[in-house]
């Protein structure tokens, strides 16, 4: 039976503010962050599910990363998705943005026929927004970054989508199937369906695929398929700020301010 | 004969059932009864829905009567729930859960768990207002409301060096979610702990393992979430050997008492019982005088829906110097503050607050301040209150008669 | 390991992709040009920019007056408005012919969809985003900073031996060129062929707002949560101190201001002489927005709040209470100034 078919691609990232710099190591130490699913892909994943909503279809969650990752991925089974695929593999490490796509890329494939796509606009951590473009170079498909909203013409293999461009917004007719890059907070996602907890625990329900599961060589993926290499790191540091406190009524509190702030006028 | 289960797995709802057969949930003109939503209904409020027999005293009684040209009608929602056919109006969600018109109906009807119920059944068909799914999210995250990040829940409380409980303590003091986050509340958990120190009384705490107590979860009617959350603290309470908590919050107490799995020994109280009962043993003594006069606002949690209003005006009674005036509305016909049955993430337009109303009759008492004893109660009535009028917790209030202070000028709310 | 077309032996420039809007520069490609410069002096190299377009008029020259020693022109109506596809197609050419370095793009929404791309077709490295750019001598290598983790921490990044090295700049952090229309230069147009196959993506509108750049904005009044939509003494503060409004994710997403002018991790990120907040919390997602303003100054009534740690000036109180005696000081003095 038809009807369509979306992979939503999610990653499941530490809380920023749990990440530290090991001061003498110089590396990124998340040993003690708490995870999360990274916001904009629940945006992702809300936007899929309307989209089935309307449509039908189902809902493939795609997304590389380690064991832990399975339980977070189930929540996804909860909220209305069909079935995760977990990536996971050692090789997959140390990998960039150029391995991390191509890695989900032949996942992809692997699926076989999809219609839309889906991603976040970029992950908390790395903050990139590379993949979702690489996915859709590897796959040869279109792509459409910070979409804000999208419509279907699924019978004619096609849809509207409305994307965020610097200064205001364009609306664009795009080829099916496609690569969808969505942006964060375009909309509230749903919360966990209760009733579908029990379903969500199905063991059928998730497919783990390791390096040997996928078509690709093990120079393509990890470190070996990466071209960028991260040459340090450390805390980001604030600019000392004066944090001078003004006190008395409003009326001085403004006749203060406007002290402090007159020399940044004029200049007209 | 179709399949009781939709494609991909899920048992189907009454939505599956009303779109099978070409129905537009939200068509005026056709109520499709269901019975699967009518059980649910009456299990959830254990049968009481079943006794309403349409009244209208419920319509009659809501606060929300006060601030709008046309009462919210109750009886309207009670019938849908009867018939098992729930509208998904505005109305669901406005309700404050402040138990104001279970006090008065004939028929003991608990109302405000119908309400509830309801709200539980528009989770699923994905009606809940904005902001509640995000609130959702924000509890299972960060576990707290407020979606601010768990590792920072105990770090307010560094300078007073709280311990954590073990089971030599007498008893654990449960801060909660508001009092660990907000910075108003934590002067409220600061003069609980001031009051517990000043009676000896040995007490631990749990830092940043404190789980949320889960009642934004169940007044928002999402019942599954709530009662993981209580199996999971009840869980955690057994596992460290709690046999007496002390809650900061009736919300978070009303948890406890209801919803919390534990053995027939465990006591749970709100601060202000605890008080009452250290001030009986003598263990606490308010010497110092505090010449004020007080009103005291009853919160629905601890007082019409805990049946408990005079534990603490009896507190407040120990203090000396304290003059105690008591508002029309008092004890059961306490108005509600508009924060409770998950309003405290729900915006308000300023013309629409309870909160507004109460202080206009705390003032007419001639008090100075408002005494009241929960955290959402405080924020409500200080929202409104701004610069006219005190608002204090009861620990605050005993806490400056120990320090023998008069509550400065400076320290009034903005 | 995966290998680019080319590797760092056969790799020599640096180029610049330029961007454009109805026939004006982008001020990041302005940026670029400038920064590109000196990472071209620094490796004793030619710096190139490239146009791809339509009908660029005197965009090619400006390139050159601003330190381009080439220009390479692309043009044909498919070019035009930007879509995906047909840049990357063009772009791939002229970097398999022309084997750069470096090639530098500008993070805008349009930059880092092509950037993307373009990095996978070429097989290379791209480090998104860059706050800062350096020349690591002794390897002739470019060194990229990238903040990550909600803007807690930088790290830098390096691309060994793939070529050309790509990297989206963040706008605003570098300074414009001053144009010297006397600079020669090459520009020379480079031949395009391009079929409606290469066209999945069809623009059926495009609408820019006639440009609120909070990026250049000299100063700035952000508003949040605390201002509870009530933005008119607001507008009179920022009329009279010549002032950008820019405000929190909270006060787009209630439509207070427009998206485009929300500051932080995920809106703009600005650099003025002076940002005045109005209730807002100071979230680091915001805060990383405001960091380079020479002078912040914060107003809330939280005394807590954790925007009072990044400001220089601070006051704990109503805004509502302080706005209009600070717009009535500032009027009179505008008086004053306008009579002499």
């Amino acid at each position: 039976m038809s009807g369509l078919h979306t992979i939503v691609c999610m990653k499941v990232v530490p809380m920023p503010e749990e990440v530290r710099v090991n001061q003498e190591t110089m590396l990124l130490d998340r040993a003690n962050a708490r995870s999360i699913f990274n916001p904009p892909d629940m945006n992702a994943l809300e936007m899929a599910l309307r989209l089935k909503e309307q449509h039908g279809g189902t809902i493939s969650v795609v997304s590389m990363g380690p064991p832990f990752f399975e339980k977070f991925l189930r929540l996804a089974l909860c909220m209305g998705a069909d079935h995760v695929y977990l990536l996971s593999d050692r090789a997959f490490g140390g990998a960039d943005t150029l391995g991390t796509s191509r890695t989900l890329a032949a996942a992809v494939e692997k699926i076989g026929r999809f219609d839309l796509l889906m991603c976040g606009e970029e992950s908390s951590d790395g903050a990139t927004a590379q993949v979702p473009p690489g996915i859709a170079e590897w796959l040869e498909v279109p792509q459409v970054t910070y979409a804000l909203e999208l419509e279907l013409d699924y019978f004619n293999r096609r849809m509207q989508a409305t994307r965020e461009i610097k200064g205001g917004h364009e609306l664009l007719q795009v080829r099916l199937p496609a690569v969808v890059s969505v942006k964060m907070g375009v909309n509230e996602p749903r919360f966990l369906d209760w009733s579908l907890r029990p379903w969500g625990e199905r063991g059928d329900l998730v497919t783990t695929w390791t390096a040997a599961d996928l078509p690709v060589d093990a120079e393509e993926i990890g470190a070996a398929g990466s071209a960028t290499i991260v040459d340090g790191v450390h805390q980001a540091a604030s600019p000392e700020r004066r944090r001078e406190l003004l006190a008395g009524t409003p009326q001085e509190e403004a006749h203060a301010l406007f002290e402090r702030i007159r020399q940044y006028l004029g200049e007209r | 004969m179709m399949s009781e289960y939709t494609r991909t797995g899920r048992k189907k709802l009454w939505f599956d059932l009303m779109s099978e057969a070409g129905i537009a949930a939200g068509d005026d003109d056709i109520i499709v009864l269901n019975d699967d939503s009518w059980e649910q209904v009456m299990a959830a409020t254990h049968g009481e829905a079943a006794a309403c027999f349409q009244c209208g005293v419920c319509t009659a009684t809501c606060p929300w009567g006060l601030v709008r040209p046309e009462p919210v009608i109750i009886r309207h929602l009670m019938r849908q729930a009867q018939l098992g056919a729930p509208g998904w109006t505005e109305a669901l969600w406005l309700c404050t859960t402040c138990g104001q018109c279970s006090a008065q109906c004939p028929r003991g009807v608990d109302i405000s768990s119908v309400i509830v119920a309801l709200r539980g059944l528009a989770w699923g068909e994905k009606q809940a207002p904005a902001g509640l799914p995000t609130l959702m999210w924000n509890l299972y995250w960060d576990g707290n409301p407020y979606g601010r990040p768990p590792s920072q829940r105990a770090a307010w409380s560094d300078d007073l060096g709280l311990h954590e409980f073990t089971a030599e303590d007498e008893v654990m003091l449960y801060l909660g979610c508001t009092a660990n986050y907000d910075q108003r509340i934590q002067k409220v958990a600061r003069a609980v702990v001031q009051v517990l120190r000043a009676a000896d009384v040995r007490f631990g705490v749990l830092g940043e393992r404190e789980p949320c107590c889960g009642d934004a979860a169940r007044t928002a009617g999402h019942t599954g979430y709530a009662d993981e959350i209580a199996a999971n603290g009840s869980k955690l309470f057994r596992e460290m050997g709690v046999g007496t908590v002390v809650a900061i919050s009736p919300h978070c107490l009303d948890q406890f008492v209801h919803h919390f799995d534990m053995p027939t020994a465990f006591r749970a109280l709100h601060y202000t019982q605890y008080m009452g009962q250290l001030i009986d043993e003598g263990r606490l003594r308010i010497e110092g005088e505090l010449a004020a006069k007080v009103t005291f606002h009853d919160p629905c949690y601890l007082g019409r829906r805990g049946g408990d209003f005079e534990s603490p005006r009896d507190v407040l009674g120990s203090v000396p110097g304290l003059e105690l005036v008591e508002m029309p509305r008092n004890r059961d016909e306490a108005l509600c503050c508009g924060g409770g049955g998950g309003r405290m993430w729900l915006e308000t337009p300023a013309s629409e607050r309870f909160a507004e109303m109460r202080v206009a009759e705390a003032r007419a008492t001639g008090a100075e301040i408002i005494g009241t004893a929960c955290p959402h109660c405080v924020s409500c009535l200080e929202d409104s209150a701004g610069s006219s009028m005190r608002v204090a917790d009861v620990a605050e209030i005993v806490a400056w008669a120990l320090a023998k202070t008069e509550p400065a000028a400076a320290e009034v709310a903005p | 390991m995966t290998k680019s077309i080319y590797g760092p032996a056969d790799a020599n420039g640096v180029w610049v992709y330029l961007e454009h809007e109805q026939g004006r520069m982008e001020s990041v490609s302005l940026e670029l040009l400038q920064q590109g410069r000196a990472l071209a002096d620094a490796l004793q190299t030619t710096l190139t920019g490239v146009l791809t377009g339509y009908a660029l008029g005197d965009l090619p020259a400006q390139a050159v007056a601003c330190g381009a020693d080439r220009v390479l022109v692309a043009e044909h109506p498919m070019l035009q408005p930007y879509t995906t596809d047909p840049h990357t197609k063009v772009v791939e050419a002229m970097v398999r012919e022309g084997r750069p370095d470096i090639l530098l793009l500008g993070a805008t929404p349009d930059g880092r969809d092509l950037a993307g791309r373009l990095a996978v077709r070429l097989r290379t490295g791209l480090t998104a985003d860059c706050t800062g750019l350096a020349i690591d001598a002794e390897r002739r290598l470019l060194r990229g900073d990238v903040v990550g983790f909600g803007g807690g921490i930088v790290a830098t990044i390096l691309c060994p031996e793939h070529r050309p090295q790509m990297a989206t700049v963040r706008p605003g952090i570098f300074a414009q060129p001053e144009p010297n229309p006397g600079r020669s230069g090459e520009i020379r147009p480079f031949p395009v062929e391009l079929t409606p196959d290469d066209a999945p993506v069809r623009v059926l509108e495009r609408s820019v707002s006639d440009g609120v750049d909070l990026t250049r904005a000299p100063a700035i009044v952000a508003v949040g949560r605390g201002a509870h939509g009530d933005l008119a003494l607001i507008e009179q503060l920022a009329r009279l101190l010549d002032a950008e409004i820019g405000g929190t994710r909270v006060a787009a997403d209630a439509g207070w201001i427009g998206r485009d002018r929300q500051i932080g991790q995920t809106g703009v990120v600005t650099a003025p002489k002076v940002a005045l907040c109005f209730g807002i919390s100071g979230a680091i997602h915001f805060t990383v927005g405001i960091e380079k303003a020479e002078c912040v100054v914060a107003i809330n009534t939280d005394p807590e709040a954790a925007i009072f740690e990044h400001a220089d000036v601070c006051i704990v109180d109503d805004m509502f209470a302080v706005l209009p005696h600070l717009i009535e000081e500032l009027s009179r003095l505008r008086a004053e100034v306008g009579a002499s």
